[in-house]
């Protein structure tokens, strides 16, 4: 027996607007759900899971049409369906009025059903989201039934707002395999037992890592599961450390490096941190330009010795310039870049 | 405080000399490249030490530039001073391997190796302080226009941040060109946003219109379910006919049968010929009008079938019609929802700051606090500074100016008693005596109950005879150690003239 989990599809879902990828992302997103398709297609599995946010908001009867003549194309493969928080069921969801096709159960009711696969001795249990958000404990008592084979549970949740769910419980409770959605990063809370697919594209750009599916299999008697990366993309953060040495060049340059290094179709969020030449004016729209980045954090401080300046300086402005900062105790990120965006403007334009 | 004595070990040039200073004036006097520079850099070394610069900027620094000739490692030398009730010896070594600070009080005994002790010793004055207050350089402009821009300069960054070497106003323009860069990033990606709603809204637009002519399209079909009038039991009504006809042509079949059964049965009984004829054809006729209405009933049966048939027909294609425009109408919608999902997000992107927001608002609150601290300054400084300038000023110059004025904009008079003078009218001489009362008097706000010693480089090439003899008493007078540096005699002479003692120091 053999199956693929999956969860987080998204579909419809159009990242990164405004950038010059976007629209790209959307075409991307259902592109690499029809792939998964075309292996299935060419390397069968039993059973496929998908927890929940197939669609990123209500699906419409062509995208549904759509993905059901999808999931006729792998007549060999039963597909088991939930809605999760996204493409909830509400009292007009397509989802309550549409005929799937023969290979395809969906789990209609908002609290624990059960079903019976017709090859595999496999019982798969699963509930759907009628509401965007279920703050009561779904699954808590939830078991499985005392009959042979395997008890698969399919998820969608895990946040307060969402399905809490205590994974030592739900570990106890007795299910072989847990398959979870929601959680957009691959997780595992118990080894084999309970997994996080996370989303098989990333949706954005705080969807970091390597983003596919969760592939199970029993060898030699015991359920086996592996994260498969699949996802076409991902989104990277890149730091680079900065030293008293930097110039914008010598930035650009291991930027260049890191993205080259990491694959160019990637998408990247570049911090920037250490110390940097006080007299360095970075200018990140330039950095923007040297691929696919979101965004470029520049969390770096000019190579000042706050101490020894406030010694040096005591009695004149600078000096109560870094005591009115330093008086404050912590600083947000505001004030501290405050501290230093003051501290170069007095210091760097000074007379000598 | 006072400096008592020094002994440089290593320093630039100097090597192994020893010079002794007392209280009151001292003149350490010597040719052009005889060393009172070096002097002075290591007096100031002494107290503050030398920092490396950074990178390239170090090959030029102060520690490379007084780097011992000979016998590098030992780079420094030592300094007796007298502060409070103490007296103490510090020796420094500033070879940055072999970096040495011992500071030892020489009654007390105690010996600190942390320079923080010093600057505890020190109190106030920093090494941004001792550069503004303490020691005092030349006016660095040769010509008259230069020297009072140069004047109000000092003035404006003395009052607004007790620093001269500061320019506040190149650090708002620096300031404000970064939030200026940051801004035009901003408003670009927030205009990609809004181009980015603004195609969404068209895409919304669009898809209700559809919805527009779908609705006008489900009107039509209402009219015509309506023209059809019979409404949804359309079907068993024209049924309900049908049936009605099939009665009749039963019941009219069974009559006229009947009838004609009986005439000629009663044609059979009767035994008059003519009237059994007569029953008989009445009989064959009832029969053959029964047939005739049995046909036209049959007819319109098959009439109401037809019009059954051909209405139902049309019923389900206007139902069919109006299911599909339903659908179509509820997929729209769906489609506009989910647009407006994307909406929403782009909104929720809109609302959020963006990185280079956070950038000017940590700007402008760098802006705001430079100018509220410096404002407080001002207010501080600013009234004393005038006060005592003009009493120095006075001093100095036996009453013949007596008052400097400075306003709003850092521009200045000067009261000569019988008028005011703007600075652009006075000789370089004047400007020089200003700017020596402006030195004192910031010198004077800063020092407390134990003044520091002040120690002038070669200030008064510029002053005339007189001049120089007003500030040389006015100092004289002053309760502080003053160490004045020059490579002229004049300094010498006009002392021992006006018969003011001090010690001279020959380099």
């Amino acid at each position: 027996m053999k199956f693929i989990h999956l969860a987080d599809v998204h579909l419809g879902a159009s990242p990164d607007r405004g950038s010059s990828w976007n629209g790209r992302r959307e075409e991307e997103i259902w592109e690499t759900f029809r792939r998964l398709i075309g292996e299935i297609r060419d390397h069968p599995v039993d059973l496929l899971f998908i927890a929940g946010d197939l669609f990123h908001r209500q699906p419409l009867l062509r995208e549904l049409r759509e993905v059901n003549a999808l999931f006729q194309s792998i007549p060999d493969t039963r597909v088991y369906l939930i809605a999760g928080n996204h493409d909830y069921m509400r009292k007009d969801s397509l989802y309550r009025s549409f005929v799937w096709a023969d290979n395809v159960y969906f789990f209609k009711e908002e609290h624990l059903t059960s079903v019976k696969d017709p090859v595999c001795d496999v019982t798969v249990y699963g509930f759907s989201f009628h509401h965007q958000e279920i703050e009561r404990e779904l699954l808590f008592g939830a078991v499985p039934e005392e009959t042979d084979g395997l008890h698969i549970l399919l998820a969608h949740g895990g946040d307060d707002r969402h399905v809490p769910m205590n994974y030592r419980n739900l570990s106890a409770a007795g299910f072989d395999y847990v398959a979870c959605g929601h959680i957009h990063k691959p997780n595992m809370p118990a080894r084999d037992q309970i997994r996080f697919s996370g989303a098989l594209e990333p949706i954005d750009r705080n969807d970091t890592g390597p983003h596919g599916y969760v592939e199970g299999q029993i060898v030699r008697g015991r359920l086996r599961t592996r994260f498969v990366p699949f996802a076409c993309r991902s989104y990277l953060d890149v730091t680079i450390e900065t030293d008293e040495e930097t110039t914008q060049h010598s930035i650009e340059e291991e930027m260049k490096e890191a993205i080259a290094q990491n694959g160019p179709d990637n998408l990247y969020r570049i911090f920037l941190t250490g110390m940097r030449p006080p007299e360095l004016l970075l200018i990140p729209e330039r950095l923007k330009s040297l691929g696919n980045i979101t965004e470029v954090t520049d969390m770096t401080r000019p190579a000042y010795d706050l101490q020894a300046l406030l010694r040096q300086y005591s009695g004149t402005l600078v000096g109560d310039y870094i005591r009115h900062f330093q008086e404050k105790g912590e600083l947000s990120v505001v004030e501290e870049k405050a501290l230093y965006y003051g501290l170069v403007a007095l210091l760097e334009t000074g007379r000598p | 405080m006072k400096i008592d004595k020094i002994m440089i070990r290593n320093f630039g040039k100097i090597h192994d000399k020893t010079l002794e200073l007392g209280d009151g004036i001292n003149v350490l006097y010597g040719e052009n490249e005889s060393g009172k520079t070096t002097i002075h850099t290591f007096l100031k070394g002494m107290f503050f030490g030398i920092s490396r610069s950074r990178g390239r900027a170090a090959k030029k620094d102060v520690y490379s530039t007084y780097e011992p000739w000979e016998n590098p490692a030992e780079y420094g030398g030592t300094m007796w001073f007298t502060q409070g009730d103490g007296s103490f010896r510090l020796t420094r070594n500033f070879e940055q391997n072999h970096q040495r600070f011992e500071l030892v009080e020489e009654d007390g005994g105690r010996t600190w190796d942390d320079p923080e002790a010093l600057a505890e010793l020190l109190g106030e004055v920093s090494e941004a302080v001792y550069d503004n207050t303490v020691s005092v350089g030349q006016l660095k402009s040769v010509t008259g226009t230069d020297l009072v821009h140069e004047l109000k300069n000092y003035i404006a960054s003395y009052e607004g941040t007790g620093d001269t070497s500061l320019d506040l106003g190149r650090a708002s323009q620096m300031l404000k060109m970064s939030r200026k860069g940051f801004q035009v990033q901003a408003d670009r990606t927030r205009k990609e946003l809004l181009k980015e709603q603004e195609k969404l809204d068209v895409g919304i637009d669009y898809l209700e219109k559809e919805i527009d002519s779908l609705s006008d399209k489900q009107r039509q079909i209402d009219e015509k379910k309506k023209s059809l009038r019979l409404g949804d039991s359309g079907g068993d009504v024209l049924e309900r006919h049908i049936r009605g006809a099939k009665k009749k042509k039963t019941l009219t079949m069974l009559l006229f049968g009947a009838a004609a059964v009986l005439f000629v049965l009663m044609g059979l009984v009767l035994t008059d010929t003519r009237m059994k004829i007569g029953s008989a054809a009445v009989g064959v006729i009832l029969l053959l009008i029964g047939i005739f209405r049995n046909q036209q009933l049959q007819k319109e049966i098959r009439r109401r079938r037809r019009m059954k048939e051909k209405w139902m027909a049309k019923n389900k294609k206007v139902r069919s019609d109006k299911g599909a425009v339903e659908s179509a109408i509820q997929d729209k919608r769906r489609q506009i929802e989910s647009v407006q999902v994307q909406r929403e997000e782009l909104e929720e992107q809109l609302r959020e700051m963006l990185p280079e927001e956070l950038e000017i608002d940590a700007i402008n609150l760098a802006m705001e606090t430079i100018e509220a601290l410096s404002s407080d300054m001002s207010d501080q400084v600013g009234r004393q500074l005038h006060d005592r300038t003009s009493r120095i000023l006075s001093e100095i110059t036996n009453g013949k100016y007596r008052d400097v004025r400075f306003d709003e904009a850092f521009q200045m008079t000067v009261n000569t008693g019988d008028r005011m003078v703007p600075l652009e009218g006075l000789s370089r001489g004047t400007l020089e005596q200003i700017y020596f009362s402006l030195r004192m008097a910031a010198g004077e706000l800063f020092l407390g109950p134990e003044p520091f010693p002040v120690i002038l480089d070669d200030i008064f090439g510029m002053y005339d005879e007189e001049r120089l003899s007003g500030v040389l008493r006015w100092l004289h007078q002053e309760k502080r150690q003053i160490i004045i540096s020059t490579c002229s005699r004049r300094e010498l002479d006009v002392l021992e003239k006006e018969q003011i003692p001090y010690r001279g120091l020959l380099l």
